[in-house]
């Protein structure tokens, strides 16, 4: 008797919580976009634009995760219906019909080098230098500049982290690295003039992009519209006056765990991003896609010649094609 | 009722069971061969449903495998983890013997030294990573000092727990008999306390295996680590699982060849069981 009671109090709690969560599934977000990173100021836009998004009445849920190949994996496994990174490798390799519908931004990545040992890119002929992992966009800038430089790199080892890599760099651990625009401006101001950045000529690939599944992208075509005009709204007010950066962070009060002195640091990071211009004012395209298709197959995460690859493979257009249409091209 | 008969079937379906089945019952390879069978046909039909496009068949995992040995990549992987995993396990060893020993022979030493292991051992020892790469960096001294950490503690506690635990009355005997302190500890206490040493040390290997993995998805992706974390990011997930296995296959396969070693080598009377 006493057992028949406890299974009866044990099953009604399972079903209780069993039914918890469907209801719970069932009030959640009308579009999940899953973070392959821990938001910081390089998010700005990405945040402003998916607040303004809801106040249009897009139902959004942020699912932060702590990588890039996690957003990808939340996206196919229908955990998160839009993902940020650029998953060029697991769009070609696992047959998932995922695609790309707007670039944000582009890549920016500042190679230092301790002047004491190297000045130019000449100097790194043959020399160790250290990047994020095997693989990564930072590998392939590298091996990049050094195929149009003419020269060819040493050993190269895999450092994760920039933050690790900046500080290697200013123990002097390590002597030639590759870094995120944020830690250059610290290893700048921490050790001025102890280091020299290396210039990067013609690059464009995408850093971070939205992405959703084929089926996603048609059955809600209303939301992904709008989240795709504002994203090209804000990267393009940011990108014509920079200060919009911190308006925007106060506005929607984006990032407050950052405190008050990030908004100089802000300025400053978006200042520079709008000068080099890696904000994709126009949502990337076929452009793009072409971009990245010789950047990632360089890098190793795409296979194939470039030229053949076809972006309908990668990329699905149409909501980028009706934001323009609306909004004009820049 | 119901229940009744039910009983009476069972019992009935064992009595028939029990003759036929003694032939194969008491062949122990064949079981177990079974037991591996059943496990690849059950990953096999996983992989084929599939459970998730991440997860490959068990024939693609082995396939993979077999082109990793071959193509050296996997060699060249266990080449660099085995460093700071033999180094690690080497010197948790001898330390985490001396020091158990040491805290269950002399009260100071149990009380200055026993509270930091067990602290140590409850800890989510992963949380102590990124404090160990702030300190020795993110070469082969982090790796090796995450090895220990995690091995150490357990190995350190089951020598004190087994030396403070020796039979008195063989003391008492060694005593009667005129033995000396040192022959007291090498005659008596490290012979009765080897079990329970021997079985922390098999946890201390295991332990290290978990602690060679962690640091090299955490701190620099080298060997294992890097083959992981490499063909994550490229989505190649049958050799990602077959790196997984493999490193399961040998934490496994150690552990059996100690236990071998010691019943055979150390433990003379344990020969057979």
């Amino acid at each position: 008797m006493s057992i028949l009671s406890r299974r009866t109090i044990l099953g009604t709690a399972l079903a209780m919580i069993m039914g918890a969560a469907a209801t719970a599934s069932a009030f959640a977000g009308d579009m999940r976009i899953a973070f392959g990173d821990l938001p910081g100021i390089e998010s700005i836009q990405t945040l402003a634009a998916i607040e303004r998004a809801k106040e249009r009445g897009v139902n959004v849920e942020l699912i932060i995760l702590n990588d890039e190949d996690l957003a990808a994996q939340a996206v196919v496994g229908g955990q998160a219906d839009v993902g940020i990174g650029a998953p060029y490798t697991l769009i070609q390799k696992v047959g998932v019909p995922i695609r790309v519908f707007a670039q944000i931004s582009t890549l920016r990545f500042f190679p230092v080098v301790n002047s004491e040992f190297y000045k130019t890119w000449k100097d790194l002929d043959g020399q160790d230098i250290a990047v994020q992992a095997r693989g990564s966009g930072t590998e392939a800038v590298m091996l990049l500049m050094a195929k149009n430089h003419g020269i060819t790199l040493g050993k190269i080892s895999y450092v994760p982290g920039s933050e690790v890599r900046r500080n290697a760099l200013l123990q002097g651990t390590i002597k030639a690295s590759i870094v995120d625009a944020a830690n250059r401006r610290a290893i700048e101001s921490e050790a001025p003039g102890k280091f020299v950045v290396l210039p990067v000529e013609n690059l464009k690939a995408t850093d971070e992009a939205v992405f959703a599944t084929a089926d996603y992208l048609k059955n809600n075509a209303a939301d992904v519209d709008i989240l795709v005009e504002e994203l090209l709204k804000t990267a393009r007010e940011i990108t014509a006056n920079p200060a919009a950066a911190v308006e925007l962070r106060h506005k929607y009060k984006l990032l407050a765990d950052l405190g008050a002195e990030a908004d100089s640091e802000i300025t400053e990071y978006y200042k520079e991003t709008a000068e080099a211009g890696a904000l994709a004012l126009n949502g990337g395209g076929a452009d793009a896609a072409a971009d990245d298709f010789a950047f990632f197959s360089l890098a190793g995460q795409i296979e194939g010649d470039p030229a053949t690859l076809k972006v309908e493979q990668f990329w699905d257009v149409s909501a980028l094609d009706r934001a323009i249409a609306k909004l004009g091209a820049k | 009722m119901a229940s009744v008969r039910t009983e009476g079937e069972a019992l009935g379906l064992a009595t028939i069971g029990r003759g036929e089945a003694r032939s194969w019952e008491n062949n122990p390879t064949l079981l177990r061969l079974v037991s591996v069978i059943l496990f690849a046909g059950i990953w096999q039909i996983a992989g084929m449903i599939p459970v998730s496009f991440a997860f490959p068949t068990f024939f693609e995992t082995v396939t993979a495998l077999v082109s990793m040995i071959a193509d050296g990549s996997l060699p060249k992987a266990y080449l660099s983890t085995l460093q700071p995993l033999l180094l690690g396990v080497i010197l948790s060893a001898f330390l985490g013997v001396g020091i158990g020993t040491l805290c269950g022979l002399w009260r100071p030493g149990e009380w200055l030294m026993i509270p930091i292991f067990i602290v140590l051992q409850a800890a989510p020892v992963a949380a102590f990573i990124p404090m160990v790469t702030f300190i020795y960096g993110i070469g082969m001294t982090a790796k090796t000092l995450a090895v220990m950490i995690l091995a150490l503690p357990v190995i350190v506690l089951n020598t004190y727990k087994a030396v403070r635990n020796v039979n008195v009355s063989l003391i008492a005997m060694c005593k009667s008999f005129l033995g000396t302190r040192w022959q007291i500890v090498s005659k008596i206490i490290l012979p009765d306390a080897s079990p329970v040493i021997f079985a922390g040390l098999r946890l201390g290997v295991a332990a290290g295996f978990v602690g060679v993995v962690l640091a090299e998805l955490l701190i620099t992706p080298t060997g294992i680590g890097d083959l992981i974390t490499y063909h994550r990011s490229r989505a190649n997930y049958a050799e990602m699982y077959a790196t997984i296995a493999s490193i399961i296959a040998l934490s496994t396969l150690t552990l059996v060849a100690l236990q071998w070693v010691e019943s055979r080598v150390f433990r003379p009377e344990k020969r057979g069981a």
